[in-house]
């Protein structure tokens, strides 16, 4: 043994203890929080004001969106949820009901926003999330590609705007007009919307396509690819429909308002595009205009601070702030009358939220979704006809919603 | 029982008590969970779980998914398993030729595959599979052959995916099966070479049994690895294009973890373990006969 008393055996031996120390730290940590997409990346740049005012350092963790519902479920059953995280809103009636998340405490909290948006985050009549953002989805469209044939926009009904797709397809064979990614259900979903359907049945327990409204939606759908319109192409193959978009591989790109952010990072320039509402069958109709909200654990040790936290970052200046930097639409209604909210391309997504449609309310609605555009895949690739495809999709339904239909008929869920 | 088979004990101990824990305990529970409805309801409220026997067995029997998952995954190792050891063996006779110089140099080259990230790779192949800029598009361009939709199409997703898993693994069969040669007896060789054999009849009677084990240790482990595919087409496909490429321990993570239907997922998991044991059973068997165990 040396002078100073240290052995190897001595340092290894103490490696525990300084990791036990380190867990041990108190006082001034950070409050936690995880979002995602480009909320995620960006949430930082809210926090410098919020820490000012209290104190209190905010450290974000900006989750992959695709793989962020399995972590967050599985932050719940660890008990390992941060202080505050971001729930797409079709999730919230999921994780409510699983107890992840604390009720709004206070009214103010949800004042001002969007009725129809506010009413998708309250469960059992209670508000469980602030929404954080809107997001209809509108026509992001190539201006000067519509303009070759002599279109300032695209048309908003179904069959004009087909026909408009045909003269631009003739024009530009190899390109497509439309994209609409074959596993990505957000496009169709708001199809059958638009056509009127009502998904579900019988107190949302039992699938309800096999409808004169999905059968128009699906033929529509369908019909875009069997004309060579739109590719048939899954989101690993078209690995950047910006750029894609920008080269003019599609010149119509239903998409939500993050997209606004992508086309200006990518430096498409502004006058190349512009944006629409989304055709419907006689012209623009009611579409789901949700997008995020910010829920607090249920299990927090620091309500009160996490609960500061969201009521500054659903301010109307952090939303506003948001809304230049990332693109986000404002929850809140007296944000829009901002200056800032007046630009042309916002317009559009402006005139959609007029026009609400709710998403149903069960904790299966994303697996639904799923299952509605694995249908509607197998349509365009001339797997199944579109009766088949929907009475197969009404049977994969009703088998996912077994289970709550078990407990809505033992009146053990509303 | 004596003191050395005390101190014995002692040492194993705590690798036992650790595969006790983390292998032991954890496979009972899965088993345990097989039998229940546990779903994201029983997460919010374990009186929502029920105890449903066989149920979940006699579900997953009539769901079409699963069959699809099924038969994908046993495409993907009936495919899989013959390219990958056969790439494995023909790369590693080449490599073991007398007149090939730089034999270290091209082991490193062939294995550096299998050592990088499955995810990293996984990304450049598809760029290489793109319809309209993948380089292997390109070639078959440059030959007048038409564009293929690799992963779009579901008839070539598979065998897309399989061309890229053999570029991965083959390199670790290939230096088995390397050392496996080298023990080949070069006096048989020799005896056979005099008494007239080809060279496919000196593979065929002299390099093959002298292999034997190796290859059915290579088949064990390989049959094993394609039924549990899923790393792969979970980054190439996400189980698309319609399903063609949704594996069984795809359809588990799936259920399991993205919408927390633990119950069927333990089924799953449950008849993933018996198909592998059934398997391996069987080449045992084959092992034996051949007296290669």
């Amino acid at each position: 043994m040396d002078a100073t008393g240290w052995t190897r055996r001595a340092v290894l031996g103490s490696l525990p203890a300084l990791g036990l120390a380190a867990c041990a730290r108190g006082g001034d940590d950070p409050l936690r929080m995880w979002a995602m997409s480009w909320e995620g990346d960006y949430s930082p740049l809210l926090m410098p004001p919020f820490t000012a005012a209290t104190g209190v350092p905010v450290e974000v963790q900006s989750l992959p969106t695709t793989a962020s519902h399995e972590k967050l479920l599985i932050a719940t059953a660890g008990g390992a949820l941060p202080d505050v995280f971001m729930l797409f809103n079709g999730w919230v009636t999921e994780f409510a009901t699983i107890g992840a998340i604390a009720p709004v405490p206070a009214p103010g909290l949800v004042a001002d926003i969007f009725p129809g948006v506010l009413a998708s985050t309250r469960v059992g009549g209670r508000d469980y999330a602030v929404p954080w953002s809107v997001a209809p989805q509108v026509n992001f469209y190539r201006r000067d590609l519509l303009a070759a044939i002599g279109y300032d926009a695209p048309p908003g009904d179904w069959d004009d705007l087909r026909a408009m797709a045909l003269k631009l397809k003739r024009r530009r064979p190899d390109d497509y007009v439309f994209l609409m990614l074959l596993n990505w259900p957000t496009a169709l979903v708001n199809i059958l919307s638009l056509a009127g359907a009502t998904p579900l049945r019988d107190r949302n327990t039992r699938g309800n396509f096999r409808t004169a409204e999905a059968r128009q939606a699906f033929a529509y759908y369908a019909s875009l690819f069997a004309d060579g319109l739109a590719p048939k192409a899954l989101s690993t193959e078209v690995q950047d429909p910006v750029a894609a978009f920008a080269q003019g591989y599609f010149a119509i790109w239903p998409s939500g308002p993050t997209t606004l952010r992508d086309l200006a990072q990518r430096g498409v320039p502004p006058e190349r595009w512009s944006t629409a509402r989304c055709a419907g069958p006689d012209g623009p109709g009611p579409l789901s205009g949700q997008s995020a909200s910010l829920c607090v654990s249920a299990t927090t040790r620091r309500p009160a601070e996490a609960w500061a936290l969201v009521r500054h970052l659903t301010s109307i200046d952090s939303e506003l702030h948001f809304q230049r930097a990332i693109g986000n639409l404002p929850a809140r209604v007296r944000a829009w009358a901002s200056p800032q909210m007046k630009k042309p391309v916002l317009r559009p997504f402006a005139e959609q939220m007029r026009f609400p449609s709710p998403d149903p309310k069960v904790i299966e609605w994303e697996q639904i979704q799923i299952q509605i555009q694995f249908a509607a895949e197998r349509v365009v690739r001339g797997l199944q006809t579109i009766p088949q495809a929907l009475a197969d999709l009404d049977e994969r339904v009703d088998r996912l919603l077994a289970k709550r239909r078990s407990l809505v008929e033992a009146g053990k869920l509303a | 029982m004596t003191r050395q088979e005390r101190a014995a004990w002692l040492f194993c101990a705590p690798v036992l008590a650790i595969i006790a824990l983390v292998f032991v305990l954890p496979t009972a529970l899965a088993m345990a969970l097989s039998v229940t409805d546990y779903s994201v309801y029983a997460l919010g409220d374990w009186q929502n779980l029920r105890f449903v026997g066989l149920g979940n067995f006699v579900d997953l029997l009539s769901t079409p998914l699963f069959w699809r998952a099924l038969g994908n995954t046993l495409m993907f190792a009936g495919l899989g398993v013959p390219m990958a050891i056969g790439t494995s063996l023909a790369v590693a006779l080449l490599l073991h030729d007398t007149t090939v110089r730089w034999k270290p140099l091209w082991r490193v080259l062939l294995f550096a595959p299998y050592v990088t990230s499955v995810v990293a790779t996984a990304v450049v192949w598809r760029f290489l599979f793109n319809e309209r800029f993948g380089l292997l598009n390109r070639a078959l361009g440059a030959i007048g052959l038409p564009p293929v939709d690799w992963l779009g199409n579901p008839h070539t997703s598979i065998p897309a995916i399989l061309l890229f898993v053999t570029w991965k693994t083959f390199g670790y069969n290939m230096i088995v099966f390397t050392a496996a040669l080298s023990a080949v007896p070069q006096d048989l060789m020799e005896a056979a070479r005099l008494d007239g054999a080809g060279s496919w009849r000196r593979f065929r009677h002299v390099t093959l049994p002298a292999i034997g084990p190796t290859l059915l240790l290579a088949a064990v482990m390989s049959i094993a690895g394609f039924l549990q595919i899923f790393a792969e087409p979970y980054v190439m496909t996400m189980g698309g294009p319609a399903q063609s490429t949704t594996t069984v321990l795809f359809f588990m993570f799936e259920e399991g973890f993205k919408w927390w239907n633990l119950g069927q997922a333990s089924a799953v998991a449950f008849i993933l373990f018996l198909m592998i044991l059934a398997i391996t059973l069987v080449q045992t068997r084959i092992g034996r006969r051949y007296e290669w165990l």
